[in-house]
C-alpha cells in the first residue's frame, strides 16, 4: 500500500533566545493510505503543534513532510494553500463552517474553490449529503442545526473534494455521546468503504477505539503505537485505556 | 489604574479604528475655523464690494457645518458605543459599576473630541490661510498680504466644538443605562438572520425613484403635475420618493438582485464569488440606512459644487453675451466723451482694438402683437443700422451678415430663453416716432447683441433707408463703443472711467460683470466645495468604520477559509469586490441624482453644464476611490493578521 504521509524527525521550537520551549522533539510518523489512525496524548504533549503542522498551518523548525509525494516544508504560501485545497480535508472540533452559507453551500465550498463545474458539484453534494444522512438539512443554515448535524456537515466539506488525507481534530469534543458515536461510526464507514485515509486528534479513548492504529505521543515524542488488528472495539478501548494509564498525567 | 488611564490606553489601541474618524474631525474643525476666520476678517471682506452679503454667507456655512459636525460625532459616537457592547459587558461582569463604565466611555469621547480640537486649532491658522489664497484665487482676487488670524474666531471654534464635544461624550454616558448585562454578551452571537427580499418592495423602489426622476425632468411650464401640485409642494415630493426610493434599493432591492445572482450557480458556485455574495446579503440590509445618508449627502454635494462650478465655468461666456464689447456708454456731453477718449489713449496697460462711436434711435414700441405676458405692451428698444450691424458683427469677429429690406427687420436679444422670450420671427410691431407709427416685420432673430445688455438692452436692426428716415424724426443718440486688449483685468480703466460718466450715460463694462459674477460664484465654489469635502471625508469615515467593524466580526470566517484552502490573492480578490460593492452603491445613486437634478437644472438655466459637472464628479469619485483602497487594505490586514 501507498505510504500518504511521512514524516522524518519533525521538531518544533517555540520561544526566543533564552527562552526555547520544545513542543516536538522528535517525531517520526508514517501513515498509509486507507489507514484511520489516531493521536492522543496528554495535554501540552504536542498533539495540536502536530496537527497544525501536518495541515501546513504551522510550519515545523526542522524535520521532512511528505504528504501524497508532495514535500510541504519547502513550499510557499500560495502552494501551500492549493496544497490544503486539493490534498487535505479538515473535520475541527468547532466545526468551522460558515454561518452566511446554508448547509449545502457550506459542503461545496472546496469544490467551488477548485472551479468544478455546476452540475458536477450539484452530483458530488447529493452523494455525500446521503452517506452522511443530512440530505433535509441541506437548505438549512448552521444556526438552525443541531451540533451532530453541524460536525456531519463539516465532516462532508472535508471529503467532497476527494482529499488525500482528513485531518479531524478532536472531532467528537464538542458533540453528545449520540451524535459523537455517530459521526464515529460515519467515518469509520468512510474509511473502510472508500478507502479514505483519516487522522484523528483526540483526547477522548472511546473515540479513537474507532481507529486502527493509535499513536500516543507524551512531550514532544512518540511514547507509544499501538494496533487494533482483530481484536473488537471494546478490547481496543482496554487497550487504550491501558496506555493511557501508563501515560499518566492529565488527558 | 484610573478611569482615565484607561480610557487613554483604548483610544491608543483602537487608533487604526477611529483614525480616519479622528482625521476628518479634525479636516472639519479647520474648515469651520475658516469659515469663521473669514466672517470676522475685515481686510478680506475690506476688498470685497460685497461684504455683508459675504459675512452672511459664511455665517451660514458655518452654522450648516456645526449641524452637520454636531450629528456626525453623535452619530460616529453612538455607533463605536454600540460596536463595545462585549467589552463593556466585560467590565460589568468584572463589578466595575455602570458609572464608572459610562465615565470611562465619556472620558474616551472626551480625550478624543478635545484632541481633534487641539490639532484642529493648531493647524487652522496655517491651513486656512492656504484655503484663503485659494478663495482669493478663484475669486480673481489678489492676495492679501497681511491675512492675520482674528482671536474671534478662535475662541469661536474652541467654543462650539467644546460644546458639542461635551454633549455627544454624554450622549455615551447616557447609553451604557440603556444596556442589560445580558444583551451585552449576546450582542455578537445573535445569529445573523439571512434578510428577506421582496419582489414588490425592490419594485416599488424603482417605482418611487423613477417618479422622482420623472418628476424632476418636467418642463416646469408645461407640465400638469407640477401645475396640480404647485412649485413648492413639487420639489419636496420629488425630495421624498427619491430618498424613500434610494433607501428602499439599498434595503431590498439589493438583497433581491443578490438572491437573484445565487440562482445562477454557474457563477455563484465559482471561486470565492459564494464567500462574497453571501457576506453581502448578510450585510446590505443593516448597512442601506447609512448608504442611503450617505447617497443623499454626496448627491447634494455634488449640486450644489456642481452648480456653483458651472456658474464659475460659464462666467466669462456668460457675461460676454452681455458684454460684447469690453465698455461701452451713451454719448451725452461731449466733454466728458474726450475725456474718455483721452483715458483710454493714455492707457499704458490696455490697448484700443476698436473705438466706435455707433448712432442708434433709442424708440418705443407697441408690442401687443409679441403676445407676451410677461412684458408690458410698450417696450424701450435701442435700433441700429444694417450697415452698423454687419461692421460690429465682423469687428467682433462673427460670421453673420444681415440684409434687410424696407420694413425688415432683425432682432438681436442676448437674453433669449425659449418658452419665455417672444417669438419674434414674422410678428409686426409698430414703432412709435413723434405722432405716427412705422410698422416692422421680423426677419430674423439674433441670440447675442453686438451691444452690452446694460447699455442698449434689446437692440432692433433695421434697413438703411428706414434708418436714416426714422433719424429724421426722432433723436439720434451716438453710443460710444471701446473694445480693448485684457479686458478681464481691466480694473484700474473701468474705475476710472466710472467715475467722470454720469449714470444717464449707462456705463457699461465686461470687467464690472466679470470680476462681480467670479466673485459670486468663486465664493459658492469655495464654500459649496468645501462643505462638499467635509461632507466627503465624514461619510467616507463612516463606510470605513462600518467595513473594520464588520472585517472584525469576519475575522473567524476568513480564518476558516484560510485552512480549507483559500489563498491570500483570492481573499483579497473577494474583499475588494466585496467593498467596492459597498463604495459603488452610494457614489452610483448619487451621481445618478446630481445628474438628473443638474439636466433639470441646465434645462433651466438653457446652459450646458456637462464638463464643469464632469469635473466635479470626477474629483469626488477620485476620492471616493482613495477611501475605498484605504478601507481594502485595513479590511484585508485585519482579516488576514
Amino acid at each position: 500500500m501507498q505510504t500518504i504521509l511521512r514524516a522524518k524527525n519533525v521538531q518544533k521550537v517555540f520561544g526566543t533566545k533564552g527562552n526555547l520551549y520544545k513542543a516536538l522533539e522528535d517525531i517520526d510518523l508514517e501513515i498509509k493510505e486507507g489507514e484511520f489512525i489516531g493521536i492522543m496524548g496528554p495535554s501540552g504533549a504536542g498533539k495540536s503543534t502536530l496537527l497544525n503542522i501536518l495541515s501546513t498551518i504551522d510550519t515545523p523548525s526542522s524535520g521532512e513532510i511528505m504528504i501524497a509525494n508532495q514535500n510541504i516544508v519547502r513550499m510557499n504560501e500560495e502552494q501551500l494553500s492549493d496544497f490544503r485545497r486539493n490534498k487535505l480535508g479538515f473535520i475541527f472540533q468547532d466545526y468551522n463552517l460558515l454561518d452566511t452559507l446554508t448547509v449545502k453551500e457550506n459542503i461545496l465550498l472546496p469544490l467551488a474553490l477548485s472551479k468544478v463545474p455546476a452540475n458536477e458539484i450539484e452530483k458530488r453534494v447529493n452523494e455525500i449529503a446521503d452517506t452522511f444522512g443530512i440530505r433535509e438539512i441541506l437548505d438549512k443554515y448552521p444556526y438552525h442545526i443541531s451540533g451532530g448535524q453541524k460536525q456531519r456537515t463539516a465532516a462532508s466539506r472535508a471529503i467532497v473534494a476527494n482529499p488525500s488525507l482528513i485531518l479531524a481534530d478532536e472531532p467528537t469534543g464538542a458533540l453528545d455521546s449520540k451524535s459523537a458515536t455517530s459521526l464515529l461510526e460515519s467515518l469509520n464507514a468512510l474509511n473502510e468503504q472508500n478507502q479514505s485515509t483519516i487522522m484523528m486528534v483526540t483526547h477522548d479513548a472511546y473515540a479513537a477505539s474507532f481507529c486502527k492504529r493509535v499513536l500516543f505521543i507524551k512531550d514532544g515524542r512518540t511514547y507509544t503505537e499501538i494496533h487494533k488488528n482483530h481484536q473488537s472495539r471494546q478490547e481496543f478501548f482496554q487497550k487504550i485505556l491501558d496506555v493511557l494509564a501508563s501515560l499518566g498525567g492529565g488527558h | 489604574m484610573t478611569l482615565f488611564s484607561i480610557a487613554r490606553k483604548n483610544i491608543r489601541q483602537n487608533f487604526t479604528n477611529y483614525f480616519l474618524y479622528f482625521t476628518s474631525m479634525i479636516f472639519n474643525i479647520v474648515i469651520y475655523f475658516t469659515f469663521v476666520t473669514l466672517k470676522y476678517n475685515e481686510t478680506f471682506q475690506a476688498t470685497s464690494d460685497a461684504s455683508p452679503k459675504i459675512s452672511s454667507a459664511f455665517s451660514g456655512a458655518a452654522v450648516v457645518l456645526m449641524v452637520f459636525v454636531a450629528i456626525f460625532i453623535w452619530y460616529s459616537n453612538s455607533f463605536f458605543t454600540r460596536k463595545r457592547k462585549k467589552e463593556v459587558g466585560l467590565y460589568s461582569l468584572l463589578g466595575v459599576r455602570k458609572k464608572q463604565i459610562g465615565r470611562m466611555l465619556f472620558y474616551e469621547n472626551f480625550i478624543m473630541g478635545i484632541l481633534a480640537l487641539i490639532i484642529g486649532i493648531l493647524l487652522g491658522p496655517v491651513l486656512s490661510k492656504f484655503f484663503v489664497s485659494i478663495l482669493m484665487g478663484v475669486m480673481g482676487f489678489e492676495a492679501i498680504g497681511d491675512f492675520s488670524i482674528s482671536l474671534a474666531a478662535i475662541v469661536n471654534t474652541i467654543m462650539v466644538f467644546s460644546l458639542i464635544t461635551i454633549i455627544t461624550s454624554f450622549q455615551g454616558y447616557r447609553l451604557i443605562y440603556r444596556f442589560k448585562l445580558i444583551e451585552l454578551f449576546q450582542a455578537d452571537k445573535e445569529g445573523e438572520q439571512e434578510p428577506k427580499s421582496s419582489f414588490i418592495m425592490a419594485l416599488l423602489s424603482v417605482i418611487l425613484v423613477g417618479i422622482g426622476y420623472w418628476l424632476a425632468l418636467q418642463n416646469l411650464m408645461e407640465s400638469n403635475a407640477w401645475k396640480e401640485m404647485g412649485l413648492m409642494v413639487t420639489p419636496l415630493v420629488i425630495l421624498a420618493t427619491v430618498i424613500l426610493g434610494t433607501y428602499f434599493l439599498f434595503s431590498t432591492l439589493t438583497v433581491y438582485l443578490l438572491k437573484m445572482s445565487r440562482k445562477n450557480k454557474r457563477s455563484y458556485w465559482k471561486g470565492i464569488n459564494l464567500i462574497g455574495t453571501s457576506q453581502l446579503l448578510y450585510r446590505i440590509k443593516g448597512n442601506a440606512r447609512t448608504l442611503t445618508i450617505i447617497a443623499v449627502l454626496s448627491a447634494t454635494t455634488l449640486t450644489a459644487v456642481g452648480t456653483a462650478y458651472s456658474l464659475y465655468y460659464n462666467n466669462r461666456s456668460n457675461v460676454e453675451l452681455a458684454n460684447p464689447i469690453s465698455m461701452m456708454f451713451i454719448n451725452k456731453d461731449k466733454n466728458v466723451t474726450n475725456q474718455v477718449r483721452d483715458i483710454f489713449s493714455n492707457n499704458k496697460n490696455h490697448d484700443v482694438i476698436y473705438h466706435k462711436s455707433i448712432p442708434t434711435l433709442q424708440i418705443n414700441a407697441d408690442v401687443t402683437t409679441l403676445k407676451n405676458n410677461l412684458f408690458s405692451n410698450e417696450m424701450m428698444y435701442t435700433v441700429i443700422s444694417v450697415n452698423d450691424f454687419n461692421t460690429l458683427a465682423k469687428v467682433q469677429k462673427r460670421i453673420d451678415k444681415l440684409s434687410l429690406m424696407g420694413n425688415e427687420a432683425a432682432a438681436l436679444d442676448a437674453g433669449y430663453y425659449e418658452g419665455m422670450s417672444p417669438n419674434y420671427i414674422g410678428s409686426t410691431i409698430s414703432l412709435k416716432v413723434n405722432d405716427r407709427v412705422e410698422n416692422i416685420t421680423f426677419k430674423s432673430l439674433k441670440k447675442y447683441n453686438v451691444l452690452n445688455y446694460y447699455t442698449a438692452s434689446t437692440t432692433l436692426v433695421v434697413s438703411d433707408q428706414l434708418f436714416t428716415q426714422l433719424g429724421k424724426e426722432t433723436n439720434s443718440v451716438k453710443m460710444e463703443v471701446y473694445e480693448i486688449t485684457n479686458e478681464d483685468e481691466a480694473k484700474q480703466l473701468t474705475k476710472d472711467i466710472q467715475l467722470i460718466l454720469p449714470d444717464e450715460a449707462r456705463f457699461s463694462s465686461f470687467y464690472a460683470d466679470y470680476s462681480a459674477g467670479m466673485e459670486s460664484s468663486g465664493l459658492m465654489i469655495f464654500m459649496g466645495g468645501f462643505l462638499g469635502l467635509v461632507f466627503l471625508a465624514a461619510t467616507g469615515s463612516i463606510i470605513y468604520f462600518k467595513q473594520l467593524t464588520e472585517a472584525n466580526s469576519d475575522k473567524g470566517r476568513y480564518e476558516i477559509l484560510h485552512k480549507i484552502g483559500v489563498n491570500k490573492k483570492e481573499v483579497k480578490r473577494s474583499i475588494a469586490k466585496q467593498v467596492l460593492f459597498v463604495f459603488a452603491l452610494p457614489l452610483i445613486a448619487g451621481i445618478a441624482h446630481c445628474s438628473v437634478a443638474l439636466t433639470a437644472l441646465s434645462r433651466l438655466m438653457q446652459t450646458s453644464l456637462v464638463i464643469p459637472v464632469v469635473i466635479c464628479m470626477g474629483v469626488y469619485t477620485c476620492i471616493y476611490i482613495v477611501y475605498y483602497f484605504l478601507t481594502v487594505n485595513a479590511y484585508y490586514k485585519i482579516v488576514t493578521k
